[in-house]
């Protein structure tokens, strides 16, 4: 397939943000439960995120190779400090608040540890690879300190609790380990140690998290409570059929029955109102953004720039697969945000970060 | 190349996704359309009122209080500012707070929002008066568990709580919901299923805006049954005063009947603390104390019955024709075996089978035990009930333990262990509703009896019933064991003396179980009272509380104030 990977690129970005606008304004027309500030907001920093994209693609991604352990350090001391100075929404301790403006450092914590990783394992190349299957494997720095490195943070996020900001952050510590080349059996002890470490996080989950784990199963054992939102959203996804009942005309989405529909859940409101065909226009602009991006880091030569080229894809990738199963009924609850479509200031100005990076590294790699 | 894997996952993922939509939009699209566009049918639970639980003259020991919560019903609002300004007058909170809470706990439109619990009477009468001005407000009365007395007695009558998800998947068919309420321990938990009653539920439909359109059907909520105990709320509060800052038991049963009187084990938890969310701190903290506060000793705490076990042993002895009443051995102040000194308490002379009762000569009954044989001694043991059930109504009873003489595990039964077996120590353990059983079987001269905590329930009289296992001993050989028993208590030098009243006639025998780890002993006093108005039996076990001075004592205060109640 031959096509101008920038434009590519370029258009289904603004595709993508153009289309989450129409939906969230949607999801906020009704101004009951989701204010309709939540729109006006969002078109300002999308408007700004745009604008953010541009320029950061003009600075030098190797940039962020000198800054990468100290963004890492700030941000870990953010997640910190917010057992400190952080404040309680929606029952857990995630916020905190830099020069009037709240932040969540969970979401930024995906950006600099992708960066801290990429570093890493461009200043210490495992030394076994597909070209030399044979070295020995250096357990120690080839996977134990990465491991450190994503550990600590991942256990502050979880703390939080965001269990779904964890499992992201547990999923960037393997793509980034499988882009490394670091030795493949390595990887099948890890993961085999994190399915026999299961019961153990389970012990550890706030009983609200078990709810949903359980609710996962059986929706029905609690349909007023932990499992209606689930029940809700396929009863609105499922209600939209082929063409959906168009826009502004989803009635789940407009008679309340969807709770976050504007952030975790907005997804169900596309398939409500855009039926079908949205739902699969929407996937189509992710999947041809995700494999374009996927494109710009295959040609590139340098090792940084190609670790966290491979790092910011897939997160994007996880976060969109994620979200959109458990919005299905595929997976439990975790809430994890539909990126550039879901409602919130860290989630979109993360990816705004991720894309100038990518798009730069298009660049001074000669490829866009 | 590893990306061209990674390149190969996401796509396959992106297809699971497309194959979901599909799956949820066009094979079952007009499924949830039909969901969404036609009426739908909704549930909305109402709960019963639980059965309350008395004492058996009438008095409450757990209430069905009525409390006012304040709901609104988000459809039916006209205007929110004006109805919120003025539920944050009448209720003294801030407007912004109920607001929130408001925002946070509305479901659907049709559905009622919580936004006060348990308000004033007061307030609630102001606010039912004012309805009709603010369209949307409802006064929802509700029912309260209370318990009036707090930590005493609380373990025989346990608490509720939500219904656990163990609970809910066992219980399920049994209209056990996620919601509601259910007891856990005690009485509330065994009489559960008669105290919870039947939860109601009113079915309504709704159009696709959730709004309610009509009134389907109503199951009226079945109030719980009240529940009679047999309990006397005066001794239990006595018990609890005796028993404070003790770790302790004190028992009292009908001797007649097996109706249980009294029970109160120490230390309590006060279950009104798992009724609001306020208290969940101190809540927790019964979770995790490490006195044990939840565990009810009486039927749960396990123990050596020190020498409370030579009365078994007695009944063998004379039983199996190996000592009579005459028999005498001498005490020096101790048994030597080996080289090993089994200590007395006293240098007590020359001793027969009556005396050593009264003073619970430790010598007297290693002779005895080794007459006997551990073989006989474990059978007596098991005889009178000991290291089983006594099926009494509550839940989670535990069994104790008798050792077996013909199958230790990692040596050979001893002499030693006999003389050990012989005074209630080594690895017997006994619940304390076991030695008041057994001592209910000694003073019936071997009549069984089923200890019960239940009366009636609802309006029928409740009898319960099980297969009773009499002993058939001769009498003669109980009036011997009597007359030591009653020696214990009325002889000057018997071990109980401190316990004898002059109006009250006692029998009882003492207890002092060494315990390992150089704590102080287990004191334990087991006696009863066959010439009383009410004829009783009674168990005072003291946790590590050193003599069973202390023990005999204490129940010599527990009858006194029971002959002033005029009870006795």
């Amino acid at each position: 397939m031959v096509y101008n990977l920038k434009k590519a690129i370029w258009a289904t970005i603004i595709a993508i943000i153009v289309f989450g606008l129409l939906v969230l304004y949607s999801a906020s027309s009704q101004s009951t439960r989701v204010s309709q500030q939540v729109f006006y907001n969002q078109l300002f920093f999308s408007a700004l995120g745009l604008l953010a994209i541009f320029f950061l693609s003009r600075v030098d991604y190797r940039k962020y190779y000198d800054f990468a352990y100290l963004f890492y350090g700030i941000n870990v001391f953010l997640l910190i400090a917010i057992f400190i100075f952080g404040y309680y929404a929606l029952g857990a301790k995630r916020w905190i608040e830099i020069l009037g403006l709240n932040f969540q450092p969970s979401e930024f914590m995906k950006f600099s540890l992708i960066l801290a990783l990429a570093r890493y394992f461009t200043d210490h190349k495992p030394k076994i690879s597909f070209y030399n299957p044979w070295a020995k494997p250096a357990l120690f720095s080839e996977f134990i300190i990465p491991f450190m490195l994503t550990a600590f943070p991942m256990l502050l996020i979880f703390k939080q609790p965001d269990l779904g900001t964890a499992i992201l952050v547990l999923g960037i510590f393997f793509v980034m380990v499988f882009a490394a080349g670091v030795s493949a059996r390595y990887l099948a002890c890890f993961f085999g140690l994190c399915v026999l470490a299961t019961p153990l996080l389970w012990q550890m989950m706030k009983s609200y998290q078990r709810d949903r784990l359980m609710v996962f199963l059986n929706p029905n054992i609690d349909p007023l409570g932990a499992g209606y939102t689930i029940i809700q959203s396929k009863i609105a996804i499922g209600s939209g059929q082929l063409f959906g009942k168009g826009w502004l005309a989803g009635t789940q989405n407009q008679l309340n029955f969807l709770p976050e529909r504007h952030t975790d859940f907005i997804f169900s409101v596309i398939g409500e109102e855009w039926g079908f065909i949205g739902g699969i226009a929407i996937l189509a602009c992710f999947y041809i953004l995700i494999i374009s991006s996927l494109r710009v880091v295959e040609q590139t030569k340098e090792t940084f720039g190609y670790l966290a080229g491979v790092g910011f894809v897939s997160i994007f990738a996880l976060q969109i697969i994620i979200n959109i199963a458990m919005v299905l009924g595929l997976c439990p609850i975790v809430g994890i945000t539909l990126p550039f479509i879901s409602y919130g200031r860290s989630s979109f100005l993360v990816f705004v970060l991720m894309f100038g990076f990518l798009i730069n590294l298009g660049k001074k790699n000669k490829i866009l | 190349m590893r990306l061209k894997n990674l390149k190969i996952i996401i796509t396959c993922l992106f297809a699971v996704l497309v194959l979901g939509l599909g799956y949820l939009q066009i094979v079952h699209g007009s499924y949830y359309q039909s969901l969404s566009v036609h009426n739908c049918i909704r549930i909305v639970p109402v709960e019963p009122n639980r059965g309350r639980i008395f004492d058996r003259n009438g008095i409450i020991l757990a209430d069905t209080l009525v409390s006012f919560d304040i709901m609104v019903i988000p459809q039916e609002i006209k205007d929110k500012e004006k109805l919120f300004s003025f539920l944050s007058g009448v209720l003294k909170m801030k407007t912004k707070t109920l607001l929130d809470l408001y925002q946070r706990r509305k479901l659907a439109s049709f559905a009622p929002v919580t936004v006060a619990e348990n308000v004033d009477r007061d307030q609630a009468i102001v606010l039912e008066e004012n309805k009709f001005r603010f369209p949307g407000l409802l006064v929802e009365v509700r029912s309260k568990r209370s318990y009036p007395f707090g930590e005493t007695g609380a373990h025989v009558l346990g608490y509720v709580g939500r219904v656990s998800p163990e609970r809910l998947e066992q219980f399920k068919n049994y209209g056990y919901t996620i919601e509601g309420m259910t007891g856990y321990s005690g009485l509330e938990e065994h009489y559960d299923h008669f105290l919870r009653g039947r939860e109601g539920g009113v079915q309504i439909e709704v159009n696709n805006r959730g709004q309610q359109v009509r009134l389907l059907g109503m199951k009226v909520a079945a109030p719980g049954q009240d529940i009679g105990t047999t309990l006397d709320a005066r001794i239990q509060q006595f018990s609890q005063n005796l028993l404070a800052g003790e770790r302790g038991v004190i028992l009292v049963m009908e001797l007649d009947s097996g109706e249980i009187l009294g029970m109160v084990s120490s230390p309590s938890f006060d279950p009104n603390a798992f009724l609001d969310n306020a208290s969940s701190q101190r809540r927790a903290s019964y979770f995790t104390n490490s006195q044990a506060v939840l565990l009810n000793r009486a039927i749960r705490g396990q123990y050596p019955p020190g020498s409370v076990f030579k009365i078994p042993l007695a009944m063998a002895a004379l039983n199996t024709k190996k000592l009579n009443e005459h028999t005498s051995f001498l005490c020096n102040g101790s048994y030597v075996l080996g080289n090993r000194v089994f200590r007395c308490s006293h240098v007590h002379g020359v001793q027969d089978f009556i005396q050593a009762i009264a003073h619970s000569c430790n010598v007297y009954f290693f002779h005895a035990g080794l007459i006997v044989g551990p073989k006989i001694i474990e059978e007596y043991a098991h005889l009178f009930g000991l290291g089983a059930l006594t099926n009494i109504d509550l839940p989670y009873e535990e069994k104790g333990n008798i050792p077996r003489s013909d199958a230790l595990r990692q040596r050979r039964w001893s002499k030693g262990d006999t003389l050990n077996l012989s005074i209630g120590q080594g690895d017997l353990l006994v619940t304390p509703i076991q030695l008041l059983k057994m001592m209910a079987v000694v003073a019936r001269d071997g009549k069984d009896v089923l200890p019960s905590v239940i009366k009636s329930i609802g309006k029928s009289q409740v009898r319960r019933e099980a297969v009773l296992h009499d002993i058939s001993i001769s009498k003669s050989y109980f009036d011997k064991v009597k007359l030591g028993l009653r020696g214990a208590v009325a002889e000057e030098a018997g071990t109980a003396h401190v316990s004898s009243l002059s109006d009250v006639v006692v029998f009882g025998k003492t207890g002092t179980a060494q315990t390992s780890g150089g704590k102080p002993h287990h004191a334990w006093f087991v006696g009863f009272c066959p010439q009383a108005k009410t004829r009783i039996v009674f168990c005072v076990f003291l946790e590590h509380g050193g003599s069973s001075y202390h023990a005999a004592r204490m129940a010599s205060e527990l009858l006194k104030e029971m002959k002033q109640q005029e009870i006795l």
